[in-house]
């Protein structure tokens, strides 16, 4: 397979041939070859969802998206999710809620979230359940879920959402 | 380990003492300041703090951050007795010193019950046995983030020095201004006199450094800025957008990757091995035979251009798996085994009494009724999302390491070993750790990828087991049974409880694969593994807790909570039973077993009991269940709601309340708490490794099944307030959902769960 184009995070970009067979899953194309070690490595299998990407829009799970299925289509990584000064509405949940733990698998998880407010503006707690199938050891579900809530309507309705205080899956603890 | 400590500790106390060991105060861990470099012009005041020239403050951590928050709070603690914000505490990762070994994580593992050990009541005997642990500990300094204990142990030490250095600033201060101590303020890192002058840190940092500090004092609570409020982690940023660095995500120029293959049976290795396949590959570069590392089974590792290269390359490895000596272990024959010899042992009176209170033998003679029920918990897997990964690079003699460990001490040392240089020409980085839970105490991982980077002519190499390694070849949360009996009075009164538990002890294995040196012939009782059946709060009048240590041989190591992770269910569901077999409201039943011994943890109860509003009526097909358990310290009772949706139980809500002392976040409590609770529903609806013929038999996610956001619940957490010292909180959330959830399934259907999973 010769030197292969995408748009990566809006940017397009060209993998030189000699890192490309067309079976290399996405994620080692971004993690080994391109070092954008956002995207993480959980399970292989398609299981996990920690390395969750976007192409075309589309919520991937890249350890098992080969290369050939992505060339000339737009792939975004966590790092294209938003940027230090605008960053995306479910970026700003994650840290009013403060969601991570470890965070490993937050990558994932807010690829995924994300590609859910993309398409369903007033996801209920069973639409998060069907799209969220990512895996989290570090039990963080609730907090995305409320997350999630919170990231949805800021996105519907900024302004009156701005106005409140962001709603919490477990209120904070009152010593 | 401290079992063994406890040991050591016998036989050398004599001569330790002699050496001179006085009773120091906590200053005594302040440090010297040249334990921290200092390349940009920052002034060491102490082991754990720098003064940068802006004024900013450097914290040494010591500790390592997977999750649980402990790099916030530990700032926290320094941000709050030096007065600046947190934003303005950068994190230093510290150096190998004895000065940042885990104290309190050794003495929590004295087997006392915890009424022994209670602050004020302590006998002489539990009084020495804890000081002399903590010389010990003290000396050999090993830096452990685990036991729940960080906290616990940087409190003392880590606010003395951050308020020590803050003495010094003002005193430096005082002295070039020639104005009072007492008359300066300290407000953001700036010290200012009303009547005008004002300087902030940087520009008394030098000074400070010559300046005595005089009469140091740490804060009173009500003078607390910081503490007790839900400060926003400081790692969450890099946590949202994809920037924060694991083991996994460490990338150096010339970088290598490789990935690892262990012999499919247990124990088993490598014999005859045909490399050409795999090096035909393309982006193979080479194929490494790895002799075993701190327990690991000996292994085979391919290196590739890429991770997928390496795959590619261990796929076509034509190997002639070795087969371990002695038989193969089979779990479902080790449960059996372990159930035979917790009955057997029940009969006689035998294993090790951890606990033994009044007259057992006698309670059961005497006993009008007696109630007995036999319990089981499997092997699991610790799973952390980020699979084993170590970064080295050997170059001239030199080895620099990049790890996601929880023990960088003995990370350094395997990796020096490995090597085959001293630990001083080792540089050990610590990433941030995508989930420990006890599997990160290992440090097989950094055996063999420092042997990996030995053939890599200077290249650093990764190495990355993939999943289906990690959960194959994992350092198993050990499977045990457990014999409950309960002698019950002709008036209905519980009087008497035995419990005789068998399973693998934990701590010696980990001790002679992780800390050889310190290992002694002989296994010494594993309290690790009594815990959360020996230790229980109920005022029963005759007890006799015992527990029978096996060797199974299948590898057990350290899993979130430990000995609690699965006692808790045994304890607290029998408990339950005989709440039900006296026909008593369980939260009641176990209050009027607490009332007068044991008051924290009827508080504690009785907070998830009214707060989940016990008792007041559900919907038709659901139930609730309630739980108690103290661990490492901390005392937390969990009121889960619980339906059966196609058979399977599944839990809606479930109400938290905690004891675990004074919070330094609550916030951060909260998050633990949660964590605790899903984690502990993943081994009480789903967690189970087989093993058949020695091969784990779950391989990968789908068939090591996790609790996912459809399973996870409503949780609310609610804290006691305290003003003790800080206790655990980063395993305490795990225990009491297991036996919450069995207890509630027995209220919906009437049918008492005795075996996990649920």
């Amino acid at each position: 397979m010769p030197a292969m184009d995408l748009v990566l995070n809006g940017q397009p970009r060209t993998l030189p041939d000699a890192d490309i067979d067309p079976r290399m899953p996405l994620l080692w194309a971004l993690r080994d070859v391109l070092n954008l070690t956002g995207t993480k490595f959980g399970c292989g299998v398609n299981a996990c969802g920690a390395c969750t990407v976007h192409v075309d829009g589309q919520p991937m799970r890249a350890c098992v998206t080969p290369l050939s299925a992505v060339a000339g289509k737009s792939v975004r990584t966590i790092e294209g999710l938003g940027s230090p000064g605008r960053p995306h509405a479910l970026q700003k949940a994650w840290i009013a809620h403060q969601v991570p733990q470890c965070g490993y698998c937050q990558s994932g998880m807010l690829m995924a979230a994300a590609a859910l407010l993309a398409r369903n503006a007033r996801p209920s707690d069973a639409d998060i359940d069907a799209a969220i199938t990512n895996l989290c050891r570090c039990g963080t579900y609730p907090r995305i879920r409320a997350a999630i809530h919170a990231a949805a309507r800021e996105l519907r309705e900024p302004a009156a959402s701005r106005a409140h205080a962001p709603a919490r899956a477990a209120g904070p603890p009152k010593p | 380990m401290k079992r063994r400590m406890f040991l050591l500790t016998g036989l050398g106390a004599a001569g330790t003492l002699v050496v001179g060991w006085a009773l120091l105060p906590p200053r005594s861990r302040l440090g010297r300041a040249d334990l921290m470099p200092a390349g940009g012009g920052e002034v060491g005041l102490n082991g754990w703090i720098q003064i940068a020239r802006d004024g900013g403050v450097r914290l040494a951590m010591h500790r390592s951050e997977m999750g649980q928050g402990v790099h916030t709070a530990l700032a926290m603690l320094a941000a709050e007795e030096l007065d600046v914000p947190l934003a303005r505490v950068q994190l230093v990762q510290a150096g190998h010193d004895a000065l940042y070994g885990n104290v309190a994580s050794f003495v929590d593992q004295l087997p006392f019950h915890p009424r022994e050990r209670e602050a004020g009541a302590e006998t002489r005997t539990v009084k020495t046995a804890q000081w002399v642990v903590s010389k010990l500990a003290r000396e050999l300094g090993i830096n452990v983030t685990g036991g729940s204990s960080s906290v616990a142990d940087a409190w003392e030490p880590l606010r003395w020095a951050a308020a020590t250095a803050r003495a010094q600033l003002v005193g430096a201060a005082s002295l070039r201004w020639r104005l009072p101590v007492e008359d300066l303020v300290v407000e953001g890192g700036v010290v200012s006199h009303p009547s005008g002058p004002s300087s902030h840190y940087g520009e008394l940092a030098k000074a400070a450094a010559a300046t005595p500090p005089g009469d140091v004092s740490v804060k009173e609570p009500s003078r607390w800025r910081l503490v007790g409020k839900p400060a926003p982690r400081i790692d969450v940023g890099p946590k949202v957008d994809g920037s924060a660095r694991f083991g996994i995500d460490v990338r150096l120029p010339g970088q290598l990757f490789a990935v690892v293959r262990h012999s499919p049976v247990l124990g088993g290795g490598p014999g005859r091995m045909n490399v050409d396949a795999a090096l035909r590959r393309p982006g193979v570069e080479r194929v490494v035979r790895l002799p075993s590392y701190a327990g690991s089974a000996p292994a085979v590792a391919v290196v590739g251009r890429t991770v997928w290269h390496a795959l590619q390359g261990a796929d076509a490895l034509d190997v002639e798996w070795r087969a371990p000596p002695g038989v193969a272990p089979d779990s479902a024959r080790i449960a059996r085994a372990l159930e035979q010899a917790a009955r057997e042992a029940a009969q006689r009176e035998g294993g090790f009494a951890f606990y033994r209170r009044g007259d057992w033998p006698r309670a059961v003679q005497s006993a009008a009724r007696t109630i007995e029920a036999v319990y089981r918990a499997p092997y699991l897997a610790h799973a952390t999302m980020e699979p084993m990964c170590c970064t080295a690079q050997v170059e001239r003699g030199r080895v620099a390491v990049w790890a996601a460990t929880q023990v960088p001490g003995l990370a350094r040392a395997v990796a020096a070993q490995a090597a085959g240089v001293p630990q001083a020409q080792v540089t050990l980085h610590v990433t941030y750790l995508g989930g420990g839970f006890g599997r990160r105490l290992e440090v097989d991982v950094v055996g063999q990828a420092v042997r990996v980077a030995l053939e890599t002519a200077g290249r650093p190499v990764q190495l990355v087991w993939p999943r289906e390694e990690d959960l194959g070849h994992d350092f198993y949360r050990p499977a045990g049974a457990a014999v409950m009996r309960a002698a019950i009075d002709a008036r209905g009164d519980v009087v008497g409880l035995g419990i005789t538990s068998a399973g693998d002890a934990v701590t010696p294995r980990w001790m002679e694969r992780t800390l050889p040196a310190l290992t002694v012939p002989l296994d010494t009782p594993d309290k690790a593994v009594a815990d959360g059946l020996f230790d229980l709060p109920y005022a029963i009048p005759h007890e006799r807790i015992a527990h029978v240590a096996t060797k199974s041989g299948v590898p057990v190591g350290y899993w979130r909570s430990v000995g609690h992770s699965h006692n808790a269910f045994f304890s607290e569901s029998f408990v339950d039973e005989l709440a039900h077999a006296l026909k008593q409201d369980p939260v009641a039943f176990r209050l009027s077993l607490l009332k007068e011994h044991s008051p924290r943890h009827a508080a504690v109860l009785q907070l998830a009991a009214d707060k989940a509003g016990w008792g007041r009526p559900l919907p038709p097909g659901r139930a609730r269940g309630v739980a108690l358990h103290e661990s490492f310290g901390s005392i937390v009772a969990q009121v889960a709601e619980v339906s059966l949706a196609g058979g399977r139980p599944k839990v809606h809500r479930v109400v938290c309340a905690a004891d675990v002392g004074t919070v330094v976040n609550p916030q951060i409590v909260a998050q633990q708490m949660e964590s605790g609770i899903v984690f502990g529903l993943s081994a009480a609806l789903y967690g189970r490794i087989d093993i058949v013929g020695g091969v784990v038999q779950q391989t990968n996610f789908p068939a090591y099944r996790l609790a996912g956001m459809a399973d996870s619940p409503a949780i609310e957490t609610h804290l006691v307030p305290s003003a003790r010292k800080p206790s655990g909180v980063g395993e305490p959330g795990t225990p009491p959902i297991a036996p919450a959830v069995g207890n509630a399934l027995f209220a919906l259907t009437g049918q008492r769960r005795r075996e996990l999973p649920l």
